[in-house]
C-alpha cells in the first residue's frame, strides 16, 4: 500500500469538494447552514418538560445526518467517474483497490469532521451549550460520526453500482438517506414513538449514543447501552463496508 | 524526447528477462458475452492470435463493434478473457497485472480527465498514482506540454479545454509515466487536421524512442502513415496481419484503406 497514492485520491476528493459549488454547498455545509436555519427558527421549548429548546434536541441528529449525506457524495462520485471512464483510467494505473478505498474512507471520513466542526461550531454561537462535555466525550462522539460515515461509503459504493449515471446515483441514494433521515436524524425517534422501527436504521445507533453523549451527564464509559450500540453499528457498518467493497470490485471496470 | 538516465531511472526495474523479443503475446484470444433471454452469446473477440514485437507500432483496425475495444481492454486487464492467453513484456495479464501496469500506460477513447482540475494537475495525479519521482514527472509533464501545445493552458480549468485540447491532454497523461507499452484506443478521432498531424509527428517521435505501441483507429491513413504493422479484426476474427505496404500489394490496391474496404466491405455494404 502506498502513501503517496491514497494521498493523491485524498487530496484530489477533497478538492472536488472545494471547486464544485453544488458538491460545496450540498455535501460539506448543507448541514452547517440546516443548523443555522432550525437554530434561528426553532428556539422555543418543546411540549414536554426540558431545559433545551427543540433546536437543541435537534442538534446530535443534524450532526448524523452529515454523515448520512456521504451516501449520495461517495454514491454521485464513484458513479460520475465510472460515466466519465476515469474509473477504467484509474484502473489502468498500479492503483490497488486497497489503495483506493482507504482513501475513499480517508476523504469521506474528513468531511463529516469538518462539518461537525462547522456545524457544532454555528450550534454554539447560536447558544447551544451541551451540559459536561469533556474530551473524551468529544471523542466518542467522533468515533461514532466516523463509524456511520464508514457505513455511508459502503452504502454510497453500493448506490454507484446499483446506477448507471451519476444523476441516477444520486438519486437512487436517497432510498438510503431519507428512511435515515426521517427514522433516526434529523428528530429523535422516540419523539414520534418509532424507536422499533428506527432501530432498523444504522443512523439510529450514532443518533442515540450522540443524544447521551450531548445531553446525558452520567458516566459514558460504563453506560451498556452505548457500547450496545457501538457493537450493532460496527457490526453494520462492517457488513455494509465489505459489500460496498465487493460490489465496487465488481463494477469497477464496467 | 526525455533524458535516457531519466528513462532508465523509471524502468530500470520493470523490464522482464524476457528470452524473446515479443513485447505482447496474444495466444487464442476470446471474450463471450452472456447474451440476454432467448439471444445468443456475443463472440466479442473470437480466437485471435498475434505477437507485438518490441519497439513495435502495431494497429488494430476493424468496423465499429468488431472487437478492438474488447482485445485492449483484455490486453490491459480491464476485463477478464473468456478463454485464451495475454503475456504482456513478458508477464501474464492473468497473474502478474500489476507488474504489467507499471510499465503500460493506456489512452483511452474518451478524454478521462477531472474537469475541476486543471490539465498540469490531471497529470500530476495520474504521474503520483504510477509514483513517478516528482521532479522527473514536472520536468516531463512541462516537455509533454510544450511538445503538444497545451503549455500555456496548463493552469487553466480542463472544463474551458476544447474537445482537441482534452484529446492532447489525454495522450499526455498517459506518456506521463514513460512507458514501454502503450495502448492508443482512437487516439485523434474528433480532431482537427491540423491538430491530428501535430500528434501524429509526436507519435513518430515515440516510435523513434522504440516504444511499443499499440493503436486503434478508424482513420486507416493514420495506421498506414504510422504502423509497422496492422491487424484487422471483423465479428471478433482476425482477418489480416501484415505491413501495410505488403497488404497492399497482396489484395493489388493502392492504399490501405483499400485493402480495409475490401475485406471488410461487406460489412459495412450491409450497414451493421
Amino acid at each position: 500500500m502506498k502513501v503517496r497514492r491514497i494521498f493523491t485520491i485524498v487530496k484530489m476528493e477533497l478538492t472536488r469538494q472545494v471547486k464544485d459549488p453544488l458538491v460545496l454547498v450540498f455535501t460539506t455545509l448543507l448541514v452547517p447552514l440546516l443548523i443555522l436555519l432550525f437554530g434561528l427558527a426553532m428556539n422555543s421549548k418543546p411540549a414536554w418538560d426540558t431545559p433545551y429548546t427543540v433546536f437543541e434536541h435537534m442538534v446530535p441528529g443534524l450532526l448524523v445526518y452529515a454523515c448520512i449525506l456521504t451516501i449520495y457524495d461517495v454514491a454521485s462520485s464513484v458513479a460520475g467517474e465510472r460515466q466519465l471512464g476515469l474509473q477504467r483510467r484509474i484502473n489502468t494505473s498500479p492503483l490497488t483497490t486497497t489503495e483506493y478505498i482507504t482513501s475513499q474512507l480517508i476523504a469521506y471520513s474528513v468531511k463529516p469532521l469538518i462539518q461537525f466542526g462547522i456545524g457544532y461550531g454555528v450550534a454554539y454561537a447560536l447558544g447551544y451549550r451541551p451540559p459536561d462535555m469533556t474530551f473524551v466525550r468529544y471523542l466518542l462522539v467522533i468515533v461514532f460520526l466516523l463509524l456511520l460515515t464508514f457505513c455511508s461509503v459502503g452504502f454510497g459504493l453500493i448506490t454507484a453500482h446499483l446506477a448507471k449515471s451519476a444523476s441516477a446515483a444520486g438519486g437512487l441514494a436517497f432510498a438510503f438517506i431519507v428512511p435515515q433521515q426521517i427514522l433516526s436524524s434529523i428528530i429523535p425517534p422516540w419523539v414520534m414513538g418509532l424507536e422499533n422501527v428506527a432501530k432498523a436504521m444504522p443512523s439510529y445507533y450514532a443518533q442515540d449514543s450522540l443524544y447521551f453523549y450531548l445531553f446525558n451527564t452520567a458516566e459514558p464509559l460504563t453506560n451498556s447501552t452505548l457500547w450496545m450500540n457501538f457493537g450493532i453499528l460496527l457490526a453494520i457498518s462492517v457488513v455494509i463496508y465489505i459489500a460496498g467493497v465487493f460490489v465496487y470490485e465488481k463494477m469497477k471496470n464496467k | 524526447m526525455f533524458n535516457a538516465k531519466e528513462s532508465e531511472i523509471i524502468n530500470s526495474d520493470k523490464i522482464h528477462d524476457n528470452s524473446n523479443s515479443f513485447s505482447i503475446e496474444v495466444k487464442n484470444l476470446k471474450k463471450h458475452f452472456t447474451g440476454k433471454k432467448n439471444l445468443e452469446d456475443v463472440k466479442a473477440v473470437d480466437g485471435i492470435t498475434f505477437q507485438v514485437e518490441n519497439g513495435e507500432f502495431f494497429g488494430l483496425l476493424g468496423p465499429n463493434g468488431a472487437g478492438k475495444t474488447t482485445t485492449i481492454n483484455m490486453l490491459t486487464g480491464l476485463i477478464k478473457p473468456t478463454e485464451g492467453t495475454v503475456m504482456v513484456g513478458g508477464y501474464s495479464v492473468a497473474k502478474d497485472l500489476k507488474k504489467i501496469k507499471e510499465m503500460t500506460n493506456v489512452c483511452p477513447q474518451e478524454p478521462s480527465v477531472y474537469k475541476f482540475l486543471s490539465g498540469m494537475a490531471n497529470i500530476k495525479f495520474f504521474g503520483n498514482l504510477h509514483l513517478v519521482p516528482k521532479e522527473i514527472m514536472l520536468k516531463r509533464a512541462e516537455e509533454l506540454l510544450k511538445m503538444l501545445g497545451l503549455y500555456e493552458a496548463r493552469k487553466r480549468n480542463t472544463k474551458g479545454y476544447s474537445g482537441g485540447m482534452l484529446r492532447q491532454l489525454n495522450l499526455i497523461i498517459s506518456l506521463i509515466n514513460d512507458p514501454n507499452i502503450l495502448y492508443l484506443d482512437e487516439p485523434t478521432v474528433g480532431m482537427d487536421p491540423r491538430a491530428r498531424r501535430k500528434v501524429w509527428d509526436f507519435l513518430r517521435t515515440l516510435k523513434e524512442q522504440k516504444k511499443t505501441i499499440i493503436l486503434t483507429t478508424h482513420y486507416i491513413e493514420e495506421a498506414e502513415a504510422l504502423c509497422d504493422r496492422v491487424a484487422i479484426i471483423d465479428y471478433g476474427k482476425l482477418i489480416a496481419l501484415d505491413a501495410p505496404k505488403t497488404l497492399i500489394k497482396q489484395y493489388e490496391v493502392t492504399n490501405l484503406e483499400e485493402v480495409f474496404m475490401k475485406i471488410t466491405g461487406r460489412r459495412i455494404m450491409e450497414g451493421i
